[in-house]
């Protein structure tokens, strides 16, 4: 299912700073109002305010040392809160906890103190207390900037579309609040809307003009657009010339493109300025770890662990690195595939075979050679997995790809029928060329769409299907513009939007491909390579601007799903009658039902499919040759119920089709190969059919599954290799038959006969 | 696991009949009980099928009632001699309120302890109950007793959902494959081994939280395991105690004039074993090549067995 597939992100910086640096503007010179206010809302002593203000001074314009020396003075102040903020400037953050607890003791009612302490939380790894302090704030005080401010962050932290919500509110609560327009500056340029991000920026700066982090972002955007030298990155260093965090500001929105390499270096830029900027270093060793170099990835995250920088994403890829002792690499000159030990033996010669005709199919698409070898890593515990996915937008994804390197979940880490590892594995490998293409440079909408194409283009029955939630949104007209359907990738402002984003991205592919022809997809991979937008993209390859291109898409798809959108709610209401007809034994009013309304929407395929229960009331009635039909389509339509397609295979036998019942179930290698009897049926069908390669496959994988019956899988492939004139493998086979069972006669009979 | 294959060809050989009782008790929902029922009948018809000559009886439904499991045990009691052996099964919802385990049947229930002295009175030197109800792990004290093996769905009293072990039960007694050593008989062993295996696999596979753990306990002290085994000392009993047959070896073996080769069989069945045991300490071709020419003499003397 690669709507739930992403590819890598970091985790967004910027709350670090905004949290360390927060009020040193807004505490500076400029606001002596509101240092008033403040200060007097926490009832401390106007000169301790001041050292306050002199700290974030100093620590605005690089002056560490100074800058420290200044929070220890603060830390022995007799104020707790401002002990709390000169403590949380030497980074004793335990220590800083304690004293804002105790400020909060002595000033219950304050907001200022609940927002600064929520930052506290925030930067220190914990979203839900500094959420809960934020939202304690508002509550005491509804107009509260900074709780909004705070809330924005911790929404930002997940992607959350609530982010733009609250930053737009502190906007507006606190028009002088800078920091709400650079977090917003920050926001638009995740979801790739470079004009909103320089509008934000500005608007900062013309609050703040020594906004460093409206700065960065203005330098980022210069980056990403290949510029070589950013005078933003200059101006910054005028002002603060250890500010690392432009530079690791930019590298988060090089990784948030797929540019690793170039993210890499910017976070040692950043590290080269500030040693100390524990989450550039984090970032640099977990981007290292996704394009698999992992031991200077180690090194540096260990330092980070060491230096107590242990937020969860540090501390899982740690464990995940260690984790890697239980996996078994396999290299051939351009594949390094990398298995747990535990199932290495069950899913190699499928996934290799898989990745060598996937690799070739797209080279000769694409017209493009990989410079290196792809590596893929396959999880079988979705939690190692999901560790490489960390602080990455979406949903919980099935297959990440960084670079060259692909990592998804092995076939054993989802409940069988729920994920189809070859589909994933194709649509991370076109990632894989679609990135190196493009050098990199290509939006998340044409390079997932592209993806999702390339599913069903190497088999129909792959890929996604039209699921409910996508024909609720085309339903409420819920698609978005194609020159903004990123923002649906990386800040979904309903649940289902990514799913929707996945589906709406792979149908523009295909309306393009139909439309014009599939080599327009690949002009417009270079046009992404030249940097263009996809507004230029659309109109220089396909003559149109992208709001008549989405009246036209908009059209073709309407077209498309009329069928399935116009008669959802029918059909939904005819298949709860349906279900309880079958429960009820009516089985002819479940055909009848079912018939009526299964075509409306033939791309359900899930649990509980009109498919599956017109089959059930055909096999009720004794109608084996229907139930069949029925099972068929199911198959075709691409049911991925290894339950069900077993069912078909045991139908088609029945029928006399074993070459049918052979294709059935080797179609569930591609989705659920862990089960041990599909192999041994498939093996048994390919044997009779003399199909001795495919058979002695299938008889391996039944003893890589470890079975119970280690005597008959050892004998089986024995058999199958005599067959295959391989008779000193089938003399090692039938002996370790033998050895398990000695008295298991039809191994024994078969030792005399290649013993002869 | 290193089989203890001398036990188990015994478990095909030894003398005496063997008692088969299987309980399927109130499902309280029509789901299970239909479930209940239909595995119990179906254990009935392959035991049978399995076991020609065997004494099978099977309550389910209103029949299975604590005064009818008394009154069928009773005459077990009566009938059944020192050489024979017993299998109980249970099917169905149990409880266990921190002491004492019941199985829930229609009327009053049965508890662990009362089953326990109705089974003290079966003479059956070899015994076997397994349990497969909800809690029945909260049997297993009571129940315990050397040369009987006790075989649990569940750990302990504490596990409470409805269990799936039986499911995979009835399958080993239906799939050939559960006899891994292939000598046509499926032991009590083997059948716990496939049942606990493909128990696990469900809630792994379907990634659940695994509510159940299957024990088997049969040497009177222990609290049981999940993997017997010559090591922990567990599965004597159970792997003396055929489910059912699913060859014809028995005939042949007790033709006399085959007695030679027979005994050079054993013989050579004792030399494989104790060859098995020497495999870390022989040299891997050395190892090869020895059990090539024993496993090679043994399919030549079975063949000639079988003219």
């Amino acid at each position: 299912m690669k709507k739930n597939t992403v590819t890598g992100y970091s985790i967004p910086n910027f709350r670090i700073r905004l949290a360390s640096e927060a009020l040193t503007r807004k505490l500076g010179n400029e606001y002596p109002v509101t240092v008033f206010f403040l200060l007097c809302g926490l009832m401390t002593l106007p000169l301790a305010a001041q050292k306050l203000d002199d700290c974030r001074t100093l620590s605005h314009h690089g002056k560490l040392p100074e800058a420290r020396t200044c929070f220890a003075r603060l830390a022995s102040s007799a104020d707790p809160y401002l002990r709390a903020e000169g403590l949380w400037g030497l980074e004793q953050f335990q220590e800083a906890n304690e004293q804002f607890r105790e400020a909060l003791k002595q000033h219950p009612k304050s907001v200022e103190i609940r927002d600064r302490w929520g930052r506290l939380f925030l930067e220190r790894f914990n979203k839900d207390e500094a959420k809960g302090l934020f939202e304690e704030a508002l509550e005491i005080k509804e107009n509260d900037a900074g709780a909004s401010l705070g809330l924005a962050l911790v929404a930002a932290e997940g992607y959350g579309s609530a982010a733009i919500h609250f930053a737009t509110r502190a906007a507006e609560l606190d028009p002088k609040m800078a920091e709400a327009h650079e977090l917003l500056a920050y926001l638009a340029l995740e979801d790739n809307t470079p004009d909103r991000a320089t509008k934000e920026a500005d608007n900062a700066l013309a609050i703040d003009p020594e906004s460093l982090d409206a700065m960065a972002i203005h330098a980022s955007m210069d980056w990403l657009d290949d510029k070589k030298d950013s005078p933003w990155m200059d101006r910054i260093l005028k002002i603060n010339p250890v500010y690392g965090e432009g530079y690791s500001t930019a590298g988060h929105f090089f990784v948030l493109n797929r540019r690793y390499r170039e993210g890499i270096t910017l976070y040692r830029k950043a590290l080269e300025l500030n040693p100390r900027l524990w989450e550039a270093r984090a970032q640099l060793g977990i981007q290292l770890m996704r394009l698999g170099e992992e031991q200077e990835a180690r090194q540096q995250l260990e330092q980070c662990y060491q230096a107590g920088y242990k937020n969860a994403e540090t501390v899982n890829t740690l464990r995940l690195m260690d984790s890697y002792k239980n996996f078994a690499t396999f290299e051939t000159s351009n594949t390094i595939l990398k298995l747990n030990k535990k199932e290495a033996d069950l899913l190699r010669p499928y996934i290799e075979a898989e990745l060598r005709r996937a690799i070739a199919t797209y080279e000769k698409k694409y017209q493009l050679k990989l410079k290196g070898p792809v590596q893929l890593e396959v999880y079988p515990d979705h939690e190692d997995f999901a560790v490489r996915t960390m602080g990455m937008p979406g949903l919980g994804a099935l297959g990440v790809t960084f670079g060259s390197v692909v990592a998804m979940d092995s076939p054993s880490g989802r409940p069988p029928g729920t994920f189809h590892w070859a589909s994933t594995m194709w649509h991370e490998l076109s990632h894989v060329f679609v990135l190196q293409a493009t050098n990199h440079r290509v939006p998340r909408w044409f390079t997932e769409g592209l993806a999702v194409y390339e599913e069903t283009a190497a088999s129909p029955d792959w890929g996604d299907r039209l699921d409910p939630e996508v024909v609720a949104a085309i339903h409420s007209k819920k698609l978005l513009p194609v020159a903004e359907l990123d923002r649906g990738f990386i800040r979904p402002s309903y649940p289902a939007q990514v799913v929707v984003s996945y589906y709406q991205a792979g149908k523009i592919c295909s309306f393009i491909a139909e439309k014009w022809s599939y080599g327009k997809l690949l002009d417009m991979i270079h046009s992404y390579a030249k940097l263009e937008s996809t507004p230029d993209a659309i109109h220089n390859n396909l003559g149109m601007s992208t709001e008549e291109f989405d009246k036209q898409f908009l059209g073709w798809i309407d077209a498309q799903t009329k069928n399935t959108v116009d008669h959802f709610d029918e059909w939904k209401k005819q298949l709860k009658t349906t279900v309880e007809d079958l429960r009820a034994k009516k089985y002819d009013d479940v055909i009848r039902e079912g018939a009526a309304i299964r075509d409306f929407y033939p791309d359900y395929v899930e649990p509980g499919s009109v498919y599956e229960l017109m089959a059930d009331a055909y096999e009720a009635k004794g109608d084996k040759p229907a139930a069949r039909k029925e099972l068929e389509k199911y198959s075709e339509e691409g049911g991925r119920s290894p339950l069900l397609i077993k069912r078909l295979a045991t139908y088609q036998e029945e029928a006399g089709d074993p070459k049918k019942a052979a294709a059935t179930l080797d179609r569930l290698n591609y989705i659920y190969p862990e089960d041990p009897e599909l192999h041994k049926r498939l093996g048994d069908l390919w044997l009779a059919q003399n199909n001795l390669p495919g058979a002695i496959r299938e008889y391996q994988a039944v003893l890589a599954t470890k079975p119970l019956d280690q005597a008959g899988a050892h004998f089986e492939l024995a058999n199958a290799l005599r067959k295959a004139n391989r008779i000193d493998d089938a003399r090692d086979q039938v002996l370790q038959s033998l050895e398990a069972a000695p008295g298991y006669k039809p191994a024994q009979r078969l030792l005399l006969e290649i013993s002869k | 696991m290193r089989t203890p294959l001398l036990l188990l060809l015994g478990a095909a050989l030894l003398p005496g009949a063997t008692f088969y009782v299987t309980v399927a008790g109130l499902g309280g929902e029509p789901e299970y009980e239909q479930r209940f029922a239909a595995q119990a009948q179906e254990i009935d018809k392959l035991i049978r099928a399995g076991n020609p000559d065997a004494k099978v009886q099977t309550l389910f439904g209103h029949q299975a009632t604590k005064a009818q499991v008394q009154s069928v045990l009773a005459a077990i009691a009566r009938d059944a001699k020192p050489a024979d052996a017993f299998v109980l099964m249970l099917i169905g919802h149990g409880s266990f309120d921190g002491i004492d385990y019941k199985i829930n049947l229609p009327g009053p229930d049965l508890s662990a302890v009362e089953l326990a002295a109705l089974l003290e009175r079966i003479p059956a030197s070899r015994q076997l109950v397994v349990n497969m109800t909800s809690s029945s792990g909260g049997s297993r004290a009571a129940l315990e007793k050397p040369n009987r093996a006790v075989i649990t769905a569940t750990k302990s009293g504490s596990e409470k959902n409805a269990t799936i072990f039986a499911r995979y039960w009835v399958e080993a007694l239906r799939d050939p494959a559960a006899d891994t050593d292939k000598n046509e008989t499926v032991s009590a062993l083997e059948a716990f081994i496939y049942a606990e295996q493909k128990t696990s696999q469900f809630y792994e596979t379907q990634k659940r939280l695994a509510t159940e753990h299957p024990m088997l306990e049969d040497t009177g002290q222990s609290d049981g395991t999940r993997k017997p085994s010559p090591e922990n000392g567990e599965g004597r009993v159970a792997s003396q105690i055929a489910m059912l047959h699913i060859g014809a070896t028995q005939a042949a073996a007790n033709t006399p004039e085959k007695k030679a080769l027979l005994a050079h069989r054993e013989e050579l069945e004792q030399q494989i074993d104790a060859l098995k045991y020497q495999k870390a300490a022989t040299p891997p071709d050395e190892y090869k090549k020895q059990l090539e020419a024993l496993l090679l003499e043994l399919a030549k003397t079975q063949a000639e067995l079988d003219k």
